[in-house]
């Protein structure tokens, strides 16, 4: 099966092809068939190759299979090859696995949808570009895939492009995704120079000897690789894409959010764990950067109203514990994180796609309530996925961010304020998540009369996705049972191939006895945060407005999301616009009717050489010509 | 006694430099056409003289090449300007703004 | 036999000699199939390039190699599409057909011969064959206000341009005695500091070949004459006519000038520079498509100027794959312009609102263009410009590098004006746009040639890096 792993890639992409090609001759059901069929085999191909790759020994789990030369040019060599280790079996798992649920799901959400066709197949190329990136076995290949998932990613956040904002939305994720691309390819081409290679295997094996531990050069490339996963992973500052991009179809966003997109990031950080180890500065900066992003979107989903910007931010959150995991070395607790957070949030995305479903697309969460007797199956899974995510001890959520937080504590690389960042930000989850459960589903209701009455719960076609990740949601933490709880923390183990030296750099320094006591504090953490949104939104639902009128400056400043949208538009986008129209103006428009009749001007012509451009007279053009043919003769002249 | 190289370059790079104020400054699109032939007069004498000075053919050749193609650019401007004249009623250059920025 | 190198040349003349012929005796409302006629002529060029043999002929004036090569199919590919989008075009809006088409085809000849050439004089005697040719063809639109203006812009600039190219070229002739390239290589070797004269003849011809590229500061005939040529003719002369000044460019500079690149170098980067910066600034305030696409072009030759100052083996391959590259996605889009164009009779961005519904192919293919252009991977221009990027990195170029990746991040947002224009806007118009098959056969070529160069560039880039051997660096 190893060696037949570019099936994965393959059907995913002949979906694509015959949806896209000739889906609108197709009947529904071929649809379906098509889009749903090609990503489940790529999924059981998936856990094919993940099976075989469990057979073998655990040094010998590492697998290359070159499919054909792509660019060779001299010494520098590229092909369309993949790697297959731990990792990448793990995430294609994962990717394909989630992806085929939302698939399926979204044959029951979009089944009104007059762009049906066109959804799937930018789905199904979403899905392939995601596994492309995952199994690549080289940066440049990586990067196809990186470029093509924020390609995709564009074309279905901005799905229905007649309502501005979701066309907007598009743009934006596009635009701030590039200025990550453009540090991360600035970064493969520096880590070209240096390493004089694009692959994988060979550039962590080297890292050590070819660059220095903390030196400029390691530093400079795992920066600038960085700041491309800041901008897919949606970290501060590059952030500002993923709220927006609910404008797409839930389904899309619980893609974006779980298996596709947003992952890219932390699994390239995972994947190049040997550079960055490297430079001990970048590192920090990650931690910082994740931390602080885990507390900050934490703190600004405490407010919104919107239940998919509140899962938005959750999710911003939860990246940020991830790359605060790799940042202080513990690269399987971030991925074994990226898993359980699949799942849970893949199913949170798709309650509230139900929820919106039974409610003609009601997205405000202070006008629902009471919908538990409504839509139970929806009620029992949001349920699950809350937990999970909250950190309750016995869900996925609890086991992956504990470990997050213990690393974050004790690894040689963390801190206790990173610790603290960590724990601040499990106490906002646990209380957003409950806010938003005790409003959507318990209470009274405040549902107007006529949707109270169209309230039902979603046909089977949606709820069936719901249950699998739900029990996936309860269930996927227990792989990884830290030693302290009897467990063998087994996924951290498989993946230690992949991590090398890693684990070795980041082996823990205290006692079992602390471990306990850290981990009973985030139990009492989570629970806390539950006990405080039960009492502000059960116990005592006028509690919030009082307390908002109290504090109302702090209030405004969160619900408006600190104003990041207005500042970046004033300080970047503003400028960048100012500065095309001083361009324009300045060569183009004053420039006209310099008046130079005769050589007497001459000399008064050349101050105005340099305005004198695009005038429409052909004079003028002329003399631009000369005066760049002087200029560059001036040039040689006075060097 | 033969008039030396550098009186050649230095009037081949007046012509040339005439021609190229001359394509600067006047507005008839006629006279630019001439003055661009001055420059390509200029070339020619550039090129003669050191083909005379250097005892190698190539260089007379190729002014005798450069006349064809200067003549096939005059034939071709010249009706260029005659089509303009006939759409405006005016060969001048500095009327012809109607694309721009 | 010297003659049997040059038979491609020699064919695609007569073709086109024979097209004036056939067009004396064709009634008027058959002129039209005269564009599939110059197309077979085409494609038979291209099998008699591909099958002649190599070697040189006349001296040093001509050299078949897999340098000429490649910019014969380049060029024969760029003269294809253009003929392909100029067929409904001519039909309705061009009075005499066969000399139009006539003339591309002289003007390819000359663009052929060109590149082959090693020696100056030949070089320039080529370079006026395509460029006369070229001043005809964007003035065609005899009562057109704008084309008339654009004809005689290009042919006032252009003439005075290649003035001083001459002049630059029998300055360089007088240093160094001869005007064949490997000569003047073997002269400058010995030299010790290059003179005054030499610097002179260097600007001139640099001047002359940046005029052809249109790198600024010498670009500022393009976005006039590329907005009022005829639109086939727009979109052949942001190719191909780019395409010989570079072909040009690389022979003299690569072929002849490589021992004194300290001189050339630093000029290079500046202009690579400027010409990135200013094409894609001041492309984002054009309201005109045309226009638009001018500055882009300009733009996309600084990128292949950041290759030309890396004067590298890899550097010439990425130039030569860019341009392949470019004139499918260019063409490309000029043809969706086109099509556009035919129907409607307008290239204002601000039309194109809704096309999406109106002509869901022809917007898709535009996307897919613009798309290549950016260097969106997979499609061929990623390819592209990776390769010239990498070119400049391995000698160290990083700041340059860096502007060239900037200046692509800029370039997105007037592309992606057009393609929100097309799918989020509503339509004013409800008819679909029709596009003729000649239309759509240069549409799927270009589209062919994206996608393909960007999925398995390989055998392209295997070929053309043979191209880039003839030079020894």
């Amino acid at each position: 099966m190893l060696d037949k792993v570019w099936l994965v890639l393959l059907f995913p992409l002949l979906g694509f092809l015959l949806n896209g090609l000739f889906g609108w001759k197709f009947k529904r059901g071929l649809i379906n068939l098509i889009a749903c069929g090609s990503v489940g085999l790529s999924f059981l191909v998936s856990l094919g190759v993940f099976l075989d790759l469990l057979k073998l020994a655990p040094e010998a789990r590492h697998f290359e299979k070159v499919l054909f030369p792509w660019v060779v040019s001299g010494s520098f060599k590229t092909a369309f090859s993949f790697l297959v280790d731990p990792l990448s079996a793990l995430m294609i798992l994962v990717v394909s696995g989630v992806a085929f649920l939302i698939h399926i799901y979204s044959t029951g959400y979009m089944h009104d949808d007059p762009g049906y066709v066109r959804y799937f197949s930018y789905l199904n190329l979403f899905t392939f570009s995601m596994l492309l990136l995952v199994l690549a076995d080289n940066l440049l290949l990586m990067y196809i895939g990186w470029e093509a998932v924020g390609l995709c990613s564009y074309l279905l956040i901005g799905f229905w492009y007649e309502k501005k904002s979701a066309a907007d939305a598009g743009k934006k994720a596009f635009i701030v995704n590039r200025i990550g691309d453009f540090g991360f390819a600035l970064g493969i081409m520096l880590t070209f120079v240096i390493f004089g290679t694009v692959y994988f295997t060979p550039i962590l094996e080297r890292a050590p000897e070819v660059l220095q531990y903390g030196g400029a050069a390691a530093t400079a490339i795992t920066l600038l690789l960085f700041l491309g996963a800041v901008g897919k992973s949606a970290q501060i500052p590059l952030y500002v894409w993923l709220p927006d991009a609910m404008e797409g179809p839930t389904p899309v966003s619980a893609l974006i959010h779980a298996a596709t997109m947003v992952t890219a990031g932390i699994y390239m950080v995972a994947r190049l764990s040997a550079l960055f180890l490297m430079a001990p500065v970048s590192m920090l900066v990650v931690a910082i950067v994740g931390g602080v992003t885990a507390l900050y979107a934490a703190s600004i989903g405490l407010m919104q109203n919107d239940i998919k910007r509140v899962l938005a931010y959750s999710t911003i959150s939860q990246l940020g514990y991830m790359f605060l995991a790799c940042g202080v070395g513990a690269f399987g607790a971030g991925i074994f994180h990226l898993m359980t957070h699949a799942f849970f949030k893949a199913l949170l995305f798709l309650c509230a796609g139900s929820v919106m479903h039974a409610l003609a697309g009601e997205l405000n969460i202070q006008k629902m309530g009471g919908l538990k007797k409504h839509m139970p199956v929806t009620y029992w899974t949001f349920l699950m996925g809350t937990l999970a995510i909250a950190g309750i001890p016995g869900f996925s959520g609890f086991f992956s961010k504990d470990e997050i937080i213990w690393k974050a504590f004790s690894s040689a690389q963390g801190h206790f304020l990173l610790w603290f960042l960590g724990a601040a930000g499990a106490l906002m989850t646990a209380f957003y998540m409950f806010r938003l459960l005790f409003l959507t589903f318990h209470g009274k209701s405040r549902l107007t009369p006529e949707l109270e009455k169209r309230a039902h719960e979603s046909p089977n076609k949606m709820t069936v996705p719901l249950i699998i990740l739900a029990v996936l949601a309860v269930i996927g933490g227990y792989v990884g049972i830290p030693h302290l709880l009897g467990g063998g923390n087994r996924i951290e183990k498989f993946l230690e191939p992949s991590f090398g030296q890693v684990s070795k750099a980041v082996e823990t320094h205290h006692s079992g006895g602390v471990e306990l006591l850290m981990m009973i504090i985030s139990v009492l953490i989570a629970l806390g945060g539950v006990y405080l949104a039960y009492t502000f939104y059960i116990k005592k639902t006028e509690l919030p407005k009082k307390l908002a009128e109290r504090y109302r400056s702090i209030y405004t400043l969160i619900y408006n999301k600190y104003y990041v949208d207005e500042i970046y538009n004033a300080v970047i986008v503003q400028p960048l616009k100012f500065f095309a129209i001083i361009c324009w103006r300045f060569f183009d428009v004053i420039v006209i009717d310099g008046s130079a009749n005769g050589l007497a001007k001459l000399v008064g012509l050349i101050g105005n050489l340099i305005r004198r451009f695009e005038t429409g007279y052909v004079r003028n053009y002329a003399l631009g010509f000369v005066v760049g043919v002087v200029i560059i003769l001036g040039y040689f002249m006075l060097r | 006694m033969p008039v030396p190289l550098g009186y050649y370059l230095g009037l081949a790079a007046i012509i040339f430099t005439v021609g190229v104020i001359g394509v600067l400054v006047r507005r008839n699109a006629i006279i630019i056409l001439m003055s661009i032939e001055l420059m390509l007069n200029g070339a020619n004498l550039t090129l003669v003289a050191f083909s005379v000075h250097l005892q190698e053919l190539s260089g007379q050749v190729f002014v005798f090449l450069v006349m064809t193609v200067a003549a096939a650019e005059a034939a071709v401007g010249l009706a260029i300007i005659v089509m303009i004249f006939r759409n405006r009623e005016s060969v001048n250059v500095d009327n012809l703004n109607i694309m721009k920025w | 036999m010297n003659l049997t190198l040059i038979i491609p040349e020699i064919f695609l003349f007569l073709w086109a000699l024979l097209i004036l012929f056939v067009d004396f005796f064709t009634a008027e409302e058959k002129k039209h199939r005269l564009g599939p006629l110059s197309l077979v002529g085409i494609v038979i060029t291209v099998v008699l390039v591909v099958f002649s043999g190599q070697g040189q002929a006349f001296g040093e004036m001509f050299s078949a190699d897999y340098y000429s090569l490649s910019f014969a199919i380049i060029f024969l590919g760029s003269a294809f599409l253009a003929i392909c989008t100029s067929i409904d075009f001519a039909r309705e809006r061009i009075k005499h057909q066969g000399e139009y088409y006539a003339l591309i085809l002289l003007s390819t000849v000359g663009m052929m011969f060109l590149a082959a050439s090693r020696e100056l004089l030949s070089m320039y005697v080529s370079l006026e064959l395509t460029t006369i040719s070229l001043f005809v063809l964007s003035a065609y639109l005899k009562t057109d206000l704008k084309s008339s203006e654009a004809g005689l812009k290009y042919m006032i600039l252009g003439a005075a341009s290649s003035a001083i190219l001459l002049y630059g070229i029998s300055l360089l002739y007088g240093i160094t005695g001869t005007t064949v390239l490997k000569g003047i290589q073997a002269e400058l070797v010995g030299s010790a500091f290059p003179g005054p004269l030499l610097v002179i003849s260097l600007v001139f011809i640099i001047a002359g070949f940046s005029f052809k590229l249109a790198a600024v500061p010498f670009h500022m005939w393009a976005p006039d004459v590329y907005e009022g040529a005829p639109t086939p003719i727009t979109a052949y002369l942001s190719v191909a006519s780019k395409g010989a000044g570079l072909a040009a460019m690389v022979r003299v500079f690569f072929g002849s000038l490589l021992p004194v690149t300290s001189e050339w170098i630093p000029l290079f980067m500046a202009l690579a520079t400027m010409t990135m910066v200013l094409g894609n600034i001041v492309a984002i305030r054009q309201s005109n498509i045309k226009r638009m696409l001018a500055y882009s072009s300009i733009a996309q030759v600084g990128y292949i100027l950041v290759a030309l100052s890396a004067a590298s083996e890899l550097a010439t391959t990425s130039m030569i794959l860019y341009l392949l590259v470019y004139m499918f996605a260019n063409i490309g889009a000029f043809a969706v312009v086109i099509a556009f164009y035919n129907h409607s009779g307008t290239d204002e961005i601000c039309e194109y609102a809704g096309l999406s519904r109106r002509s869901p192919f022809l917007a898709i293919s535009l996307v897919i263009f613009f798309l290549s252009l950016v260097g969106i991977p997979p499609l061929a221009g990623f390819v592209g410009k990776y390769l010239l990027f990498l070119a400049a990195i391995q000698k160290g170029y990083y700041w340059l590098v860096g502007v060239a990746v900037l200046t692509s991040v800029i370039s997105l947002f007037y592309y992606m004006n057009v393609v929100r224009q097309m799918y989020f806007r509503k339509p004013t118009k409800n008819d679909p746009v029709k596009v003729s098959w000649s239309l759509r056969l240069a549409l799927v070529l270009s589209l062919i040639g994206v996608i393909a160069v960007g999925v398995y560039p390989d055998p392209f880039v295997s070929l053309i890096s043979k191209a880039a051997s003839v030079f020894v660096y």
